[in-house]
């Protein structure tokens, strides 16, 4: 069985339509607007300041992969989900220079932050980038934008923080693990968006689903029923 | 300056010493003395518990007595002189007491200090400003030490390097680093001594090569005194239900508490950690009295209970132990009798080390009593005693210039006080790892430590090394410091922490284990049977379960591959069954089930590789027998079935263990004799194994480690700072921005070398497809499954030859998922 390769996936949640996109963001056609989170623009400059040789390009390509998704949904409000910076050493002259220049080219997009963990060290972003900065929650028609999930929300609410992952193994040493969406039913946890962010293996129960994405295609995956297997 | 005559009153007082304690030293010894005072280098052999600490502690001493103008010796402690390297941190302290009683009993003035990851900081400090006499230390610390630029003075009079179980460090990135350091204090001192204390091993001489690198002046003694070894195995009487694979054992248990009730103390070895939690577990549910004095220790338990069952282990506290190979090295545990190996040895070393663990009293017999968890294993056992006998051993390999290590140690040496290009190559190269260390390789390192590699050329913030009038070195304060923490090449593994609620550890799980375990259902660890609470973050919550059956954990890897050695004496061992000249008990045992497979198939000769084809409900089998150990028939299965899906597109599963490979299709093929040749031609092979074997996920994770060594991630250190948890990134998340950015870095290259030469054995594939070639190929229609295919057959462990693109594995792993739920 082989099903053509997506980029998108529609689901419907809490009432409402919703697009997973390859590329690692949220699309919310009736809203038109763009959810992303955990971007830590900066991150690879941090970790270059300390001696550690990160590759560049990956800001550039997270730029031009963030303006590709506004390009296809022609969403006209971007809602990032938090760390939007990673440190305040990241906020170097070269990452400055890319984050303003993929801002003229998106200028007439109203963009919003939901300040995450990494934000409340680093600061907001530079006021030129005009980006609305918010603490949580933000609420958007009936769900909230998060950073950080909570359970004692009772609001549906979309949020970050985590970098989801999930790893499928196949037989033998064959296995795959990439970043996902994790989609509950009171909460959507979107994969971190950042080329440089690692991932947390979730536990999700099997009421949940699970949407892999490895920025070309996403995939839904089943979950096992939790338990031993001897 | 030492005279003949200064140094003959010094071995005269050494001598009555011994004498006294009425202790004769043995000639081996006397050669290591006499050795050493000639300004040799060398490299001690033998097994376990024979003296050979003192064959080489003894001339460090004698050589300091002997330069003392006239009788009276100064009071005053000496600077540096020796430093003793050992692999294990838990060997320190003994070792430490072991020294200074011989230097307290020759009244010598003589400081003997530890120095470990364990040490405070405060001591740490004070040994810096005043080093002892004699330092025993890791190779981490020491490499620690050259990143001072004050070192070089504090060692200027060092003698010797003495380092402890070199055979257990030779073939590893610790053995590398060891390499590397060595190399430094040669060139601060050509005359320096390097003294290396080994098991016996099957290449003695590249052992000594890469121990004593540049200094020519060396010598192998050795100190193999044929201490006496018994191996003996407990044969199940009832060989007709003897089952086939798998947890076994259970019909033997019994027998085994029986045999521990034997001696006054027992160490129980397992080949792997959840096999240790088996046994430990059924030992105390046949024999539920025993209770505290039965003992576990693997790897994945905490520190501290280790370390107290170790403690008990030397008090003769304890009736017995079940174990991993983590007791195959460390002190002498003196009260330990017998050695119980459950399971097949895999290789002759290994067994002949752990004999070595017991018998330590004068005159004593090493006795080990194997138990067999599948029948082969019992050809395993006889053909590994006459292999001990003979002294057939293993061979370890030195790695071959791994640049990861490479790059931490140039940051080392630009630290501690820097170093000219041309200087630095030349005293790297005389490290016998990187001997043949090409100029591309070089340069490529030497770009990546100062520039950050191609990626980073045009980059101005990244300044790890400096260049300043020629001399590499390191400015920045933060990077030193970073480097400093992150020294050494032991790559911990990423677990789960067990708990009580309490708080106390237990120990440490993988995380694939407990994410198939339900909150409120239990299984064993520890030797307990626990209840999971909660697992949160990297903390899994427990509680004692009251009663009821647990799971019991896995952990990947660690399983080794039965050896060359052990194959070639199997087969052997073989051969002689097949002629009916063998005597041992273990193949009388198993005379009827190998007579059964000559009769139904073949017993193969050593110029015959046997292929079997049978036709079963689940559909046609090929079994093939390269006898080349897990991994290397793991490799070969894969390549075989990738190339028989390329005759026909079809479905192939795969099983594998240490003698042959399966392959089980829907499909009916058949395959000539020029065919199967076709299959088994060793042209291609790494280019069609890089195919097959889905080989860019196992470099992705064999990446940790290298990315931990060339200073890329952090691991979790005690005290990290807070600035320390921004730059943290994981070894996978690097594999894959530099494949996308930088799909030249070297270190991805060696990645790859690493799965290939260690996860998959390609040279031994590799000869092992050679050999065939001339080989007889017998192909045989049994009808049925014989006594060799079977095990195969019921091995649960698959693997599955995949093309398909990333989403169609995805969705087809998700569908088995479904399927095996």
């Amino acid at each position: 069985m082989v099903t053509p390769s997506q980029q998108m996936i529609e689901i419907q949640w809490q009432g409402e339509k919703l697009h997973l996109l390859a590329q690692k963001g949220l699309f919310w056609p009736e809203e038109k607007a763009l959810f992303v989170a955990d971007p830590h623009f900066g991150k690879a400059a941090t970790f270059r300041k300390v001696g550690i040789p990160v590759p560049e390009h990956t800001t550039e390509d997270d730029c031009a992969r963030l303006l590709q998704m506004l390009e296809q949904t022609q969403a006209s409000r971007l809602v990032f989900l938090g760390d939007f910076l990673h440190a305040r050493q990241g906020k170097t002259d070269p990452v400055r220079t890319l984050l303003f220049q993929w801002r003229e080219a998106c200028a007439s997009v109203e963009i919003v932050l939901i300040r995450g963990n990494h934000d409340l060290k680093s600061g907001d972003p530079w006021a030129e980038l005009s980006i609305k900065c918010h603490g949580e929650p933000f609420l958007i028609k009936h769900l909230n934008c998060r950073h950080h999930p909570s359970d004692k929300e009772n609001t549906p609410f979309l949020a970050g923080h985590i970098h989801p992952g999930y790893s499928i193994k196949g037989m033998g040493r064959s296995s795959v693990r990439a970043a996902c969406f994790w989609v509950r039913r009171e909460s959507i946890i979107l994969p971190a968006f950042g080329s440089f962010t690692g991932l947390k293996n979730i536990r999700p129960n099997p009421e949940d689903k699970i949407y892999l994405s490895n920025d070309q295609e996403i995939v839904e995956v089943g979950i096992p029923k939790l338990g031993p297997k001897f | 300056m030492t005279t003949k005559a200064s140094y003959q009153r010094a071995r005269k007082k050494a001598e009555q010493y011994f004498h006294d304690r009425s202790w004769k030293p043995f000639p081996f010894q006397k050669e290591a003395w006499k050795s050493y005072a000639e300004g040799k280098s060398g490299l001690v052999h033998a097994p376990t518990g024979t003296g050979k600490t003192y064959a080489v502690w003894t001339p460090t001493l004698l050589e300091w007595m002997s330069e003392q103008k006239g009788k009276a010796m100064t009071k005053r402690a000496p600077q540096l002189r020796v430093l003793w390297l050992t692999p294990l941190r838990a060997l320190v302290e003994d070792t430490t007491r072991t020294l200074e009683e011989l230097s307290e009993g020759l009244e010598l003035p003589w400081t003997i200090q530890s120095r470990t990851g364990d040490t405070s900081g405060s001591v740490k400090a004070k040994q810096r400003k005043k080093y002892p006499s004699c330092l025993v230390t890791t190779p981490e610390s020491l490499s620690l030490l050259l990143s001072y630029p004050e070192t070089k003075e504090a060692f200027s009079d060092l003698r010797a390097v003495i380092v402890d179980e070199w055979h257990e460090l030779l073939s590893s990135k610790r053995g590398t680093q060891t390499e590397l350091c060595l190399a430094r204090l040669r060139k601060w001192n050509p005359e320096l001594k390097t003294w290396g204390l080994s098991a016996t091993l099957g290449n003695l001489d590249t052992a000594l090569s890469t121990l004593v690198g540049s200094h020519e002046n060396s010598v192998l003694i050795n100190g193999d005194l044929k201490k006496k070894f018994v191996v003996k195995t407990i044969i199940p009487k009832d060989m007709e239900k003897f089952p086939w694979a798998g947890h076994l054992g259970g019909k033997l248990v019994e027998e085994v508490a029986k045999q521990i009730e034997k001696a006054q103390t027992t160490l129980v070895f397992t080949n792997v950690r959840s096999q240790t939690e088996y046994w430990y577990h059924a030992l105390v549910s046949v024999r539920p009295k025993w209770g505290d004095e039965l003992g576990i220790h693997h790897g994945s338990l905490d520190r501290k209970d280790r370390t107290e069952v170790e403690n008990r282990l030397r008090t003769g506290q304890i009736k017995a132990v079940v174990c991993t190979s983590s007791l195959d090295l460390g002190v002498d545990f003196s009260p330990v009798e017998q050695v119980i190996q459950i399971g097949g040895p895999k290789g002759v070393a290994r067994l002949l080390q752990r004999a070595g663990r017991c018998g330590h009293q004068p005159g004593a017999i090493s006795r080990v009593f194997c138990v067999p968890t599948q029948a082969m294993e019992l050809v395993e056992y006889a053909a590994a005693r006459e292999a001990m006998e003979a002294r057939k051993i293993e061979q370890r390999e030195p790695l071959r210039a791994p640049l990861d290590l490479l790059a931490q140690h140039l940051i080392t040496l630009a630290l501690g006080g820097g170093f000219s290009e041309k200087e630095a190559l030349q005293e790297v190269r005389t490290a016998w790892s990187y001997r043949d260390l090409s100029e591309e390789e070089w340069s490529w390192t030497l770009d990546f430590v100062i520039r950050g590699g191609n990626t980073l050329r045009a980059y101005d913030q990244f300044k790890r090394v400096v260049v300043k009038n020629g001399i590499h070195c390191v400015e920045s304060k933060i990077i030193g410091r970073f480097h400093r923490m992150s020294i050494g090449t032991i790559t911990s593994d990423q677990a789960i922490t067990v708990k009580f609620k309490t708080g106390k550890t237990l120990g440490t799980i993988e995380e694939s284990f407990i994410s198939r375990i339900n909150p409120k259902s239990n299984f064993y660890f520890s030797g307990k049977l626990l209840r999971l609470e909660r697992v949160r973050d990297l903390t899994a919550i427990v509680s004692i379960a009251k009663a009821g059956k647990g799971a019991i954990p896995v952990w990947g890897g660690g399983k080794s591959p039965l050896s060359s050695e052990l194959s070639i004496a199997v087969r052997e061992k073989l051969m002689q069954a097949k002629t009916g000249s063998c005597k041992e008990p273990e193949m009388k045992a198993i005379a009827p089930t190998l007579s059964i497979q000559d009769k139904n198939s073949t017993l193969p000769e050593q110029n015959q590789f046997l292929i079997e084809k049978t036709v079963t409900k689940e559909g046609v089998n090929w079994f093939l027998f390269p006898f080349a150990g897990r991994l290397a028939n793991e490799g070969l299965a894969a390549l075989v079935s990738y190339r028989m899906s390329k005759i026909i597109p079809m479905s192939l599963s795969v099983s594998f263990n240490d003698y042959g490979f399966h392959l089980c299709s829907n499909e009916d093929l058949d395959l000539s004799e020029k065919k199967w040749r076709e299959l088994l031609n060793p042209e291609k092979l790494i280019d069609e194994l890089l195919d097959c074997m889905n080989l860019s996920e196992m470099a992705k994770r064999q990446f940790r480690e290298v990315a931990r060594v060339a200073g890329l991630i952090f691991q979790g250190f005690p005290g990290a700072q807070k600035s320390a948890r921004q730059v943290q990134a994981s070894g996978g998340l690097f594999f894959d921005v530099f494949s996308k950015y930088d799909p030249e870095n070297l270190l991805l290259t060696q990645s790859r070398r690493e799965v290939l030469e260690r996860q998959l054995e390609v040279e031994r594939i590799l000869s092992k497809l050679q050999e065939i070639k001339s080989q007889d190929l017998i192909i045989n229609y049994p009808g049925r499954l014989t006594p060799f295919a079977f095990p195969l057959w019921a091995e649960s462990l698959r693997t599955q030859v995949s093309t398909e693109s990333w989403g169609d594995r995805v969705r087809k792993m998700a569908e088995e998922l479904e399927q095996t739920n």
